[in-house]
């Protein structure tokens, strides 16, 4: 952890909270990446997730004065965007399905892992129910262990060590397996 | 396997950015609007009754105009404030790429324990 970083955004955060607008957009730029990718692979579209990404950061705006922390910042994010990616997936009848020509952004151009193994765990990924999905995304894609998982998701611990034990359970299963999963049909 | 299934699934859900017109275009919304905007007010409490047509007349007229000085000096407010919100941008936007990154980064190694410090706003 870079001690200077974070009182860097410490002190933006200060600033963005007495009005400094400035501010404010440096902590927009840092958290960006993290609500898009969030809201992406809950949702699966580029225009949902560009909408929640735009409808949480407006939201922020009128938060900004009860958030304490560059830390706390972080948290009200994912918690704010994880939970209203669920409530919208829950209205859906069916997830909606991920174009080709947005496939590529569901993941990241830089890893070098199989894409065949990506095809299939973004196939399995988009089968789970949405509190699972968001657990797994939460556990990979930021990184937070359980327990962090349970409170920003405001859920009991076990639940979200059972998502993830059958979440990879599943996956390994199927994975190791070799059997054409879902994702083929998402995919076109 | 199931180590490779994690390790894959980090791979696969590394972070991606937002296109850079929907970032700018986000930047832009964020910083240019008020953090908190007053409720529209009433011109008239609906109790109030008025004496005479000419009392209500006179009174709207002058509600209306106060009403259109106030306006007309909040448009020139929000304007001003536009402006410098899109210079604050501008401003915000020419941050070094490097600070950007490191910003970033901490984010990032500060996610793993930041959830239990606050359980939501």
């Amino acid at each position: 952890m870079n001690d200077a970083a974070l009182d860097l955004l410490d002190e933006y955060l200060a600033k963005a909270r007495s009005g400094e607008r400035a501010a404010l957009a440096v902590l927009v730029h840092a958290h960006q990446r993290s609500v898009y990718s969030l809201a992406l692979r809950m949702l699966g579209t580029r225009d949902l997730a560009e909408d929640l990404t735009q409808d949480v950061f407006m939201q922020l705006n009128g938060k900004l004065k009860a958030i304490e922390s560059n830390k706390h910042l972080g948290f009200w994010l994912r918690q704010v965007t994880a939970n209203r990616a669920i409530d919208q997936l829950r209205r859906r009848s069916r997830v909606q399905m991920t174009s080709l020509d947005e496939e590529h952004q569901l993941f990241s151009a830089e890893d070098d892992s199989d894409p065949l193994l990506q095809r299939h765990l973004r196939g399995l990924l988009s089968d789970l129910s949405p509190p699972a999905r968001a657990v797994l995304l939460l556990r990979y894609q930021e990184d937070l262990d359980p327990l962090d998982i349970a409170r920003t998701l405001d859920m009991p611990i076990n639940t979200v060590k059972s998502h993830l034990k059958r979440s990879l359970e599943t996956m390994r299963e199927k994975i190791s397996g070799m059997q054409p999963t879902r994702c083929e049909d998402h995919s076109t | 396997m199931s180590q490779d299934i994690e390790s894959g699934m980090r791979a696969a859900l590394r972070p991606v950015a937002p296109s850079d017109e929907f970032s700018q275009k986000l930047l832009a919304q964020v910083v240019a609007d008020p953090p908190a905007r007053s409720k529209s007010f009433r011109l008239v409490s609906q109790g109030a009754r008025p004496l005479g047509w000419w009392l209500t007349a006179s009174l709207a007229a002058s509600l209306i105009l106060a009403v259109g000085i106030q306006q007309h000096l909040q448009e020139q407010r929000l304007r001003q404030s536009g402006l410098e919100a899109r210079r604050e941008v501008l401003q915000a936007l020419q941050v070094t790429s490097q600070k950007l990154n490191l910003a970033y980064e901490a984010v990032k190694s500060q996610s793993t324990s930041l959830a239990g410090e606050k359980p939501g706003v």
